[in-house]
């Protein structure tokens, strides 16, 4: 027998105030534990809300959100222990050393003494950082920011982690960096992943399951290599991508 | 709780200190407003006092009413008495010109026979207290048809009336003691007239009445009198610690343009913390700023010249006032940097309102200089209220009693602001 699913969504709707639409249109959705469940759609489909959602940045209007069997709505504080969050921006301070940003995270979830530096310390080392931990985060190229930006959401070791576009606008070798590390957590660590992205190719090679979305609803879902066999016309997500949300600008 | 409060501080102070920009509108730009406006009013001050108003006398009399003026003017400390330009004697038409045009405040002109005219008039007054079959105690008798004495006061067009009332007080003064002087005179020869003595020289009949300005303050030895260190230092310290706003309000709105105010959100506990931290550790510069104000209004004033603040014995009653006015300051930062959008709008928004807050609550312009409509309208200004009880501390020894209405409208602005800020983002976040 299957395990449940660490994330179900039921009927999750979400208007913004002076919207003609709704961003988030009556969406169900299940992450099952240890996928890396990639969130895709062109811009103004419902991805952000959807996980700005789940991270409880914003409230729902309707629908239900269960998180590891506890209800979003009413168990968020125990909710909020297990989950990383690593925005698309680099929410950091910038005139604080990388470390003293780490340090500031790892007391926001109660880490503290040895066990947050060596943690630190450790997440610097893999993601090549451990040098200039003592430089101020508005000295680091954009790289080396978003690094520090999701060793933020990871020192607690979460066992899910929502990433909104973490690889946007940086060099392929920090990109590599930053997705091999995914990897190894979700192998060595069991983190279950939460990821959205524009970049195709990324999702297509890093994402265990993918949800294409549009106008608010999953328009298609399945594993990469299953998606694209089920489009016989398509070589690739991209071509899926395209061919479901259409090709006109969405902004 | 305790970690996450102690993180958002370290976090905080670090934050602030190395912001050199803000750090010098905190502590050097509010030190430097007080030491330039404190030497701008001493000065002023001291000129006003050491500025007599220089008048003019025409004096056609040359007998004992005009000298006794002459004499009387040039002993006051307030008047400087010209009779001569260029050491030529004046006339009537030169003196009337110097005034209006400005040259003198005052001109006065004491008519040729004053003195007769004043002996005449009191001469008949005194025969008029005699019935008239006593027949005329004087000889020649008085004439009552002589017009009265005659002395003209010319002002500058634009002297105030309440200089003008000065003035002529005083010449009422020097009239009173001339006429007081006269009838004694007179009296004395009708004494030596009628029973044949002649009284000595009058003994001193001026001050025979004790008249002592006191001050209302209830302890004698602990009087204060007010200087401008008594009005600058609490109202720029006041003035300051409400600048706290705009680096506070920025570091709200930054917070919220990186994300990280956001980002703040998705972690576990309340974020009550957190607040508490970023509010503690400027409310922290607040108190600090208001100590380094005051010691520069003891110790740093007095190596300029100038008199030193004095703080008096109200200690309690200060640091009760400067908690509610960093608290004050505090909330309202909290409130401008969660309804201000952008950075620019705060700092705008927020450096001008606290100028009009300044303004209407006495900071540049004293209240006792303001007209009465205004006079009301700083009682709105909470920054009015912080000064009314530095005021009360420094200058009337009042107790904590004596003040604590004043810090408790501050406490009750600070709960407002942060209760309205609150609100406000709780609407925002439900749209």
């Amino acid at each position: 027998m299957s395990s449940p699913p660490i994330i179900e969504i039921k009927h999750l709707t979400k208007r913004y105030h002076h919207a003609d639409e709704p961003a988030v249109k009556n969406l169900d959705m299940k992450i099952n534990r240890g996928e890396i469940f990639g969130l895709l759609g062109p811009n103004g489909a419902g991805k952000t809300t959807t996980i700005s959602i789940l991270c409880s940045q914003i409230k729902a209007d309707e629908g239900e959100i269960n998180i590891n069997g506890k209800n979003l709505a009413t168990e968020a504080a125990q909710i909020k222990k297990i989950i990383g969050v690593v925005p698309q921006e680099i929410a950091l301070y910038q005139k604080l050393t990388a470390y003293e940003n780490l340090k500031f995270f790892g007391n926001m979830y109660g880490l503290k003494g040895e066990d947050l530096k060596d943690r630190i310390i450790s997440r610097a080392k893999a993601f090549g950082l451990e040098q200039k931990l003592h430089r101020k985060v508005d000295t680091f190229s954009g790289g080396m920011k978003r690094r520090v930006n999701l060793m933020a959401g990871i020192l607690h070791r979460p066992r899910i982690l929502i990433l909104d576009e973490p690889t946007v606008g940086i060099d392929v070798q920090s990109k590599n960096v930053i997705i091999e590390y995914l990897q190894y957590l979700n192998k060595n660590e069991e983190t279950t992943i939460v990821y959205t992205s524009h970049l195709m190719e990324e999702a297509e090679r890093f994402c265990t399951h993918i949800a294409i979305l549009d106008m608010g609803k999953i328009v298609t879902e399945g594993k990469p290599e299953e998606l694209i066999s089920g489009y016989p016309s398509c070589n690739n997500l991209e071509d899926i991508f395209l061919l479901l949300t259409g090709r006109s600008l969405r902004d | 709780m305790w970690l996450k409060f102690k993180a958002s501080v370290i976090k905080e102070s670090l934050l602030l200190m190395r912001d050199k920009a803000g750090l010098a509108m905190l502590f050097v730009m509010p030190m430097a407003l007080i030491l330039i406006m404190s030497l701008l009013q001493e000065s002023t001050l001291k000129k006003l006092e050491e500025r007599h108003t220089p008048i003019l006398v025409i004096n056609n009399d040359n007998d004992s009413l005009g000298a006794h003026i002459v004499a009387g003017l040039n002993e006051t400390e307030f008047f400087e008495l010209h009779q001569t330009i260029d050491g030529k004697p004046l006339n009537v038409q030169q003196l009337k010109e110097l005034v209006t045009d400005g040259k003198y405040r005052v001109g006065i002109v004491i008519s040729k026979g004053a003195s007769d005219a004043l002996r005449n008039k009191i001469k008949y007054e005194i025969q008029q207290q005699f019935p008239p079959e006593e027949g005329p105690l004087f000889s020649p008798p008085p004439d009552p048809g002589k017009p009265l004495p005659k002395i003209d006061v010319y002002f500058d067009p634009i002297t105030q009336s309440a200089f003008k009332q000065a003035v002529m007080s005083a010449l009422n003064e020097f009239f009173y003691a001339v006429e007081a002087g006269m009838v004694m005179e007179i009296y004395a020869g009708m004494l030596n007239d009628i029973v044949g003595i002649e009284l000595q020289k009058a003994a001193d009949f001026k001050n025979m009445i004790n008249l002592t300005e006191k001050s209302s303050v209830g302890k004698e030895e602990k009087i204060i009198i007010p200087k401008p260190a008594q009005h600058n230092v609490p109202a720029w310290t006041i003035f300051a610690m409400f600048f706290i706003v705009i680096p506070l309000a920025g570091n709200i709105i930054k917070e919220r343009e990186s994300g990280m105010s956001l980002r703040l959100r998705t972690l576990p506990g309340s974020n009550l913390s957190v607040i508490l931290g970023k509010a503690g550790v400027y409310f922290v510069v607040g108190m600090v700023q208001a100590a380094s104000m005051l010691l520069l209004g003891m110790y740093i004033l007095p190596l300029f010249g100038m008199a030193s603040l004095t703080v008096g014995s109200g200690l309690p009653a200060l640091l009760i006032v400067t908690i509610a006015v960093s608290l004050a300051a505090t909330g309202y930062g909290i409130l401008i940097g969660t309804v201000s959008t952008t950075q620019e709008q705060s700092s705008i928004f927020g450096s001008i309102s606290v100028v009009i807050l300044a303004a209407l609550g006495g900071i540049w312009v004293p209240i006792f200089m303001m007209t009465e409509t205004m006079v009301k309208v700083s009682k709105l200004s909470p920054l009015n209220w912080g000064l009314n009880a530095y005021y009360d501390i420094f200058l009337r020894n009042e107790p904590v009693s004596g003040i604590l209405h004043y810090a408790l409208y501050l406490l009750a602005f600070a709960m407002a602001c942060i209760m309205a800020a609150w609100l406000y983002n709780r609407y925002k976040n439900l749209r």
